[in-house]
C-alpha cells in the first residue's frame, strides 16, 4: 500500500513536469516566433486547455488508480455523512434492522416449508392426501391430523392401511411408496435412563424409498415389517451421539420402548430428521409395532392393519423418472374412490367420500407449515413494511441531500470532474449506507432467527427441531434492495441537478432555491405520506394484537391459576397395570399431599386449558336415539377426589367428586352450568341419570360446578361432565394421568422434591411435563402473544423510522426556508405562528399518510381476521389509538424543527447567503 | 495558432489519433509536445491534436505496452519524458495501417456515387 502510494505520488509529479515541458516547449517556439516572453507564456497556457481536466483524464488511464479514487470516495462520503450523523446513523439503523428482520423472518420461513429434505432426488417425492366437503362418514374413525381447508371443506394426509396396501401393490407411478406414523412421545429407556422422546413408526421401505444411507449398521427392511416383526430400532444421529456418545457398540444393544425391548440395528445420517420439518424423532421403529406401542391398547389396534374406516397412516411415495405429480394423481384418484365406494357399508356413507389429492413432499410433511405459514405470512408483510420505510428514508436523505449539493456538483464538474467521476462518488455514499446496513443487518439477522425460534417454539416439547439457517439469497436480495435504492434516488436527482448549466446552479444561492417548488420536494414528502401510511398499518396491527392478548388474558377462567403445579407421571408405560397402577396413584396421591408447600392435590386424565378435547354423545333419559349432527355431546375430563377443591373450582349444587366416588360404587358425575342448562333446562339437576356415548350404565349427577375453561381461552365453555377417574367409565385405564398439586409459594420451587418423591417411589416412572398451571395457559397462547411481541416492536421501529423521516424532510424545509422565514420574523410574525406554520405542514403530511394508511387497512384487516379475539378487526376505538399514537409521535418528531424555525435570527437569516 | 487559424483544422477521427501517434514514433523517440508538433506539421497544419486528448493517449499506449518512455535532458535545459516505438507498437502500427488503407478505400467506394450526382 505504501509502495503504492509512493509511486502514485511520483507518477503524479512526472506528469506535472510533463505538462510544464510541453508548456515550455510551446512558450519557447513562440517566443521564437517574436512574441514577447510574458504574453507567450500566457498564450501556451490559454491554448493547452484544462490541466487539471488532462491530468484527471490521464490518471483514468493509469487504471489502477480506482482504488485511491474509492479511498478519496470513503473519505469524502464519511465527512459528508459526519456532516449529519443523526440523520445518517438513523438511515443504517433503520436499514440494518429492515435488512435484518426481512432475513431472519425469510431464513425462518425457508427452514418451516420451503426448504428441501436431505434426501436423495426431494423433488420426486409426493404426499397423499385425502380432501372432503366434510368429514366423512365412511371413515369411522381416525388418528391423526384434518385441516380445515380455506375454501371450506376438510384435507387429512391419513389413509386406511388397506388403501397404502393397495396403492403399493397395483403401482406404476412410484418407484416406492412408503407408509409412516408418528407414534408420539413415548416412554424409552436407553441405558437406564427413563425419558419421554418422540418416535416414528416406518414401513420397511421408508429409507430405501427417501434414499437415506445409514452411518452404521443397516435400516429397517420390508423383512423387519412381517408377521410378527422382528422388534429392531433406527436411532437417529444426534440420539446416537446423545445417549450413546457416537459409540458403535450401541448397535445390537437393546432399549425399550413403552416396555418393549428393541435392538439397535443402525444409526441415520446425521441432518437427516424424518420427514417433518420441525419435529425430530430420535428413533425409527417398524410400523408393524404400532398396535403393542398404542398408549391405550384399543379395539382399533388389533383391526388397524385390514379395517377401511380407520383413518391413520401417513403415505409418500418416490414418482418414478418421467411420472408427473398431475398424471400420477389421475390414475391414483379413480382407484381410491373405488376403495372408498367399497367400503361404504351405509347409504348415508356415500353422500361425502374422500378424494385423493397429491402434494409435492419435497420439503417433507406439512403440520408445521400449516400451522405456521399464516401467522408467518403476517409477519412477512410487516418486515417487508419496515424494509419499505426503511428505503424510504434512505431515498428521502439521499434526495434532500442531492437538491441540496446541486451547487457542489456544479462546482466540481466546472473544476474539471467527470461526469462519470461525480456519479462514482454518488454511488459510493449509497454503499456507505447501504453496507453498514447490511453488516450489522447481518448481526439483526442471526438473533433474530434465534429469537424467532425462542418466540415460536419456546413452548415445545424437547424433540422439536427446526433447522434453521441464515439465508444467504435474502440477505443479498435485501441488501441489494437498499443500495438499487440509494443509486436510484441518489443518482437521479444528481443526474439531473447535472443537467442543468454549471453556471446558473453556481449563482444559485440557498436563498433562491426554496422559490422553485419542483418536483422533487414533491417526492420527499410523498414518501414521508408513504412512510406514516405504512406505519399506520403496522401501529394499528399492534393495537389490534396487543388487545386481542390483554383479551385472552382478562378471560374469566373459573379456576385459580396461581399457584398450581401440573406434571404427568407414565406410569403405565413402565409396566404397571391395573391394581398395581391404582395402588400406585393413591400412593403417589398420598405422599404428594403430605409435601410441605402442598396445600392440595389432585389427580385427573388431563389438565384444564391445555388444548386437549375428549368428548362424546350424551344420552338422556327418555330422548330418542339421536345420530348425526346437532346430537347432545358433551366435553370429559376424569378427576380424582379433592379435584374441585385444589383448582378451587366453586360447586353450587350438590358435592363434588370425591373420596366415595370408588370403583364399584354408583357411577357419579359432577356437570358444569352449561351442562346443566342445556340438557336440564328449568329443573334441578341433582340426583338425575344420563348415558354417555356408548359406555354401559348411566351416571348420576351428584353436583354442578361453576363453568371453568376446559381447553382453551378462545373456544366458548362447552357442556363438561366430571367423572371420578377411579371408575374408568370411558376410556380404560387412563394413559397418562396428571397431577396437580396447589402450593404455597412458588409452584416450580417444589419441581425437584416431585422428581425425588417419584423417583423414591417408582423409579422406572418418568415426570413429564413439568409446568405451572399459569405456564400451560400461556403456551395455549403463545401465538398472540409472540404476535402481540412482535407487532409491537415492529410498530415502534416503524413509527421511529417514519419520524425520523418527518424530522429530517421538515429540518430540510425549515434549513431552506430560512430566509423567508427571517423575513416573516422581520416583518413581525410572531414565535407561535412560526411554529405553527411548520406544524401545520406536518399534520397536512400526517392527515395525508393516516387517509392512504386507514384505506389500505381497511383491505388488509381481513387477512388478519383469524388472529384476533374478543373484539373485531375494525375497532373504532383502536383505530383511533392507533391514530392518536401516531399523530402525537409525528408532531413531536415535526416539533424540533418548528422550535428551531422560531428560533431564527432576522439578522442572521437575512445575512445567510 | 490563433482563434483563426484553428477554424481551418478538421476534428480528427474518432480511435485515429493512437495510429498517428505511433506513425509519428516510426522515425524515433519524441516527447509529448514534440508529438503534437509532428502531426500538426506533417498534416501541413490541418491537423491540430489537442492536449487533453494527446496525453491521456500517449499514457494509454503506454499502459497497453505499445510504447515505452524514458526521461532525458532536452534542448530546452530541462527533463522531458521521451516515447518510443516498441516491438507491439511496430505490429500494431502494421496492423492500424492497413485497416486504416481498407477503410479509407471503403469509404471512398461509398462517398463516390454522391460525388457523381
Amino acid at each position: 500500500m505504501r509502495w503504492r502510494f509512493w509511486q502514485s505520488k511520483q507518477r503524479d509529479s512526472d506528469l506535472e513536469d510533463e505538462i510544464a515541458f510541453d508548456l515550455a516547449a510551446d512558450a519557447e517556439e513562440r517566443i521564437r516566433s517574436g512574441i514577447p516572453r510574458e504574453e507567450a507564456e500566457s498564450a501556451s497556457r490559454r491554448d493547452f486547455g484544462n490541466v487539471l481536466r488532462l491530468e484527471e483524464d490521464v490518471r483514468e488511464v493509469w487504471g489502477w488508480t480506482a482504488l485511491d479514487r474509492l479511498g478519496q470516495d470513503l473519505r469524502y462520503g464519511w465527512r459528508t455523512l459526519r456532516n449529519n450523523p443523526l440523520f445518517a446513523a438513523m438511515a443504517v439503523l433503520s436499514l440494518a434492522l429492515g435488512i435484518g428482520a426481512n432475513t431472519a423472518i425469510y431464513s425462518f420461513m425457508d427452514a418451516v416449508m420451503l426448504r428441501d429434505l436431505p434426501v436423495r432426488h426431494p423433488g420426486e417425492l409426493v404426499i397423499l392426501n385425502w380432501h372432503a366437503k366434510k368429514f366423512p362418514p365412511v371413515a369411522y374413525s381416525s388418528n391423526g391430523s384434518t385441516y380445515d381447508e380455506p375454501g371450506g371443506g376438510i384435507t387429512s394426509p391419513d389413509f386406511p392401511w388397506p388403501a397404502y396396501e393397495l396403492f403399493r401393490n397395483h403401482n406404476t407411478l412410484f418407484s416406492a411408496l412408503s407408509a409412516f406414523k408418528d407414534a408420539g412421545q413415548l416412554n424409552l429407556v436407553a441405558r437406564g435412563q427413563a425419558e419421554v422422546r418422540s418416535i416414528e413408526l416406518v414401513s420397511g421401505n421408508f429409507f430405501n424409498c427417501l434414499g437415506i444411507v445409514p452411518v452404521a449398521g443397516r435400516l429397517i427392511a420390508d423383512s423387519d415389517n412381517l408377521a410378527g416383526a422382528s422388534q429392531v430400532a433406527v436411532l437417529s444421529y444426534n440420539y446416537w451421539r446423545e445417549r450413546f456418545a457416537g459409540d458403535l457398540a450401541a448397535l445390537g444393544q437393546s432399549l425399550r420402548i413403552n416396555n418393549l425391548a428393541f435392538t439397535i440395528i443402525g444409526i441415520a445420517p446425521p441432518g437427516f430428521f424424518g420427514v417433518r420439518p420441525g419435529s425430530a424423532p430420535v428413533i425409527y421403529v417398524p410400523i408393524a409395532n404400532r398396535p403393542s406401542l398404542a398408549r391405550n391398547y384399543g379395539t382399533e389396534d388389533d383391526t388397524m392393519f385390514v379395517d377401511p374406516h380407520f383413518y391413520w397412516v401417513d403415505i409418500m411415495g418416490r414418482l418414478r423418472p418421467g411420472v408427473t405429480l398431475a398424471r400420477a394423481e389421475a390414475e391414483l384418484a379413480p382407484q381410491f374412490h373405488q376403495f372408498a365406494l367399497a367400503s361404504v357399508t351405509k347409504n348415508e356413507e356415500r353422500a361425502v367420500l374422500p378424494a385423493l389429492w397429491l402434494e409435492e413432499g419435497g420439503s417433507g410433511g406439512d403440520s408445521l407449515r400449516r400451522q405456521y405459514s399464516k401467522p408467518l405470512f403476517v409477519l412477512m408483510t410487516m418486515v417487508a413494511f419496515i424494509l419499505a420505510i426503511a428505503c424510504a428514508n434512505i431515498a428521502n436523505l439521499l434526495l434532500a441531500r442531492a437538491t441540496a449539493r446541486r451547487r457542489e456538483m456544479a462546482v466540481r464538474l466546472s473544476l474539471g470532474a467527470s461526469r462519470l467521476r461525480v456519479l462514482r462518488q454518488l454511488l459510493t455514499e449509497s454503499l456507505m449506507l447501504a453496507l453498514p446496513g447490511g453488516i450489522i443487518g447481518l448481526a439483526v439477522a442471526v438473533a433474530g432467527i434465534r429469537f424467532l425460534i425462542w418466540l415460536l417454539t419456546g413452548n415445545n416439547p424437547a424433540d422439536l427441531h427446526l433447522h434453521v439457517v441464515l439465508d444467504w439469497r435474502i440477505l443479498v436480495f435485501t441488501i441489494a434492495v437498499a443500495l438499487v435504492t440509494g443509486i436510484l434516488f441518489g443518482l437521479a436527482p444528481a443526474i439531473q441537478a447535472m443537467r442543468v448549466d454549471i453556471t446558473p446552479a453556481l449563482k444559485e444561492t440557498r436563498a433562491s432555491t426554496p422559490h422553485k417548488r419542483g418536483r422533487r420536494i414533491g417526492l420527499s414528502q410523498f414518501l414521508v405520506v408513504a412512510q406514516i401510511a405504512l406505519s399506520l398499518l403496522l401501529v394499528l396491527g399492534s393495537a389490534i394484537f396487543v388487545r386481542t392478548l390483554a383479551n385472552l388474558h382478562s378471560v374469566e377462567i373459573g379456576f385459580n391459576q396461581e399457584n398450581l403445579l401440573t406434571f404427568s407421571l407414565d406410569t403405565s408405560q413402565a409396566g404397571y397395570k391395573d391394581m398395581a397402577l391404582t395402588t400406585l396413584y393413591a400412593r403417589m396421591y398420598e405422599r404428594f399431599r403430605a409435601l410441605p408447600g402442598v396445600r392440595a392435590a389432585a389427580v385427573t386424565d388431563m389438565p384444564l386449558l391445555f388444548d386437549w378435547n375428549s368428548g362424546t354423545g350424551v344420552r338422556l333419559p327418555g330422548a330418542p336415539k339421536c345420530e348425526g349432527d346437532g346430537c347432545p355431546h358433551t366435553s370429559l375430563i376424569s378427576v380424582g377426589p379433592t379435584f374441585f377443591e385444589t383448582m378451587q373450582i366453586p360447586i353450587s349444587l350438590g358435592r363434588p367428586i370425591d373420596s366415595r366416588d370408588a370403583d364399584g360404587a354408583p357411577l357419579a358425575a359432577v356437570v358444569n352450568e352449561v351442562f346443566a342448562k342445556r340438557y336440564f333446562p328449568n329443573r334441578n339437576p341433582i340426583g338425575r341419570r344420563f348415558g354417555l356415548g356408548s359406555s354401559k350404565g348411566d351416571l348420576t349427577i351428584v353436583g354442578v360446578a361453576k363453568n371453568a375453561r376446559y381447553s382453551s381461552l378462545k373456544r366458548e365453555i362447552p357442556p363438561v361432565v366430571y367423572f371420578a377417574y377411579l371408575q374408568n367409565i370411558v376410556n380404560g385405564p387412563p394413559g397418562a394421568t396428571f397431577f396437580i398439586l396447589r402450593t404455597a409459594g412458588n409452584p416450580l420451587a417444589l419441581s425437584e422434591t416431585v422428581r425425588k418423591t417419584v423417583h423414591e417411589a417408582a423409579p422406572a416412572v418418568p415426570v413429564t411435563n413439568m409446568m405451572t398451571q399459569v405456564q400451560r395457559i400461556d403456551s395455549t397462547i403463545v401465538q398472540e402473544r409472540t404476535f402481540a411481541d412482535l407487532c409491537t416492536a415492529f410498530a415502534v421501529f416503524a413509527l421511529m423510522i417514519a419520524c425520523i423521516g418527518l424530522y429530517g424532510t421538515m429540518a430540510y424545509t425549515v434549513a431552506r426556508r430560512t430566509n423567508e422565514i427571517g423575513i416573516r420574523v422581520a416583518l413581525g410574525a410572531e414565535r407561535r405562528r412560526i411554529i405553527w406554520m411548520v406544524l401545520r405542514e406536518v399534520l397536512a403530511l400526517a392527515a395525508a399518510g393516516l387517509a392512504v394508511g386507514l384505506i389500505c387497512a381497511w383491505s388488509a384487516m381481513s387477512a388478519i381476521k383469524s388472529f384476533v379475539f374478543g373484539m373485531k378487526v375494525a375497532d373504532p376505538p383502536t383505530i383511533l389509538l392507533a391514530a392518536g399514537i401516531l399523530v402525537a409521535a409525528l408532531l413531536l418528531a415535526g416539533f424540533a424543527p418548528a422550535a428551531r424555525a422560531s428560533r431564527i435570527d432576522p439578522l442572521t437569516a437575512l445575512r445567510h447567503e | 495558432m490563433t482563434d483563426q487559424n484553428s477554424k481551418e483544422k478538421i476534428e480528427l477521427l474518432q480511435g485515429t489519433l493512437d495510429m498517428l501517434i505511433l506513425r509519428t514514433l516510426q522515425w524515433g523517440p519524441q516527447h509529448g509536445h514534440g508529438i503534437g508538433q509532428a502531426i500538426r506539421q506533417s498534416s501541413a497544419d490541418l491537423l491540430k491534436v489537442e492536449r487533453g486528448s494527446l496525453y491521456p493517449a500517449l499514457h494509454r499506449l503506454e499502459a497497453r505496452g505499445l510504447i515505452s518512455s524514458e526521461w532525458k535532458s532536452s534542448n530546452l535545459n530541462r527533463r522531458a519524458k521521451y516515447y518510443r516505438l516498441t516491438a507491439a507498437g511496430k505490429e500494431q502500427l502494421i496492423t492500424e495501417q492497413s485497416k486504416w488503407k481498407l477503410l479509407v478505400r471503403a469509404i471512398a467506394r461509398v462517398m463516390r456515387p454522391a460525388r457523381q450526382s
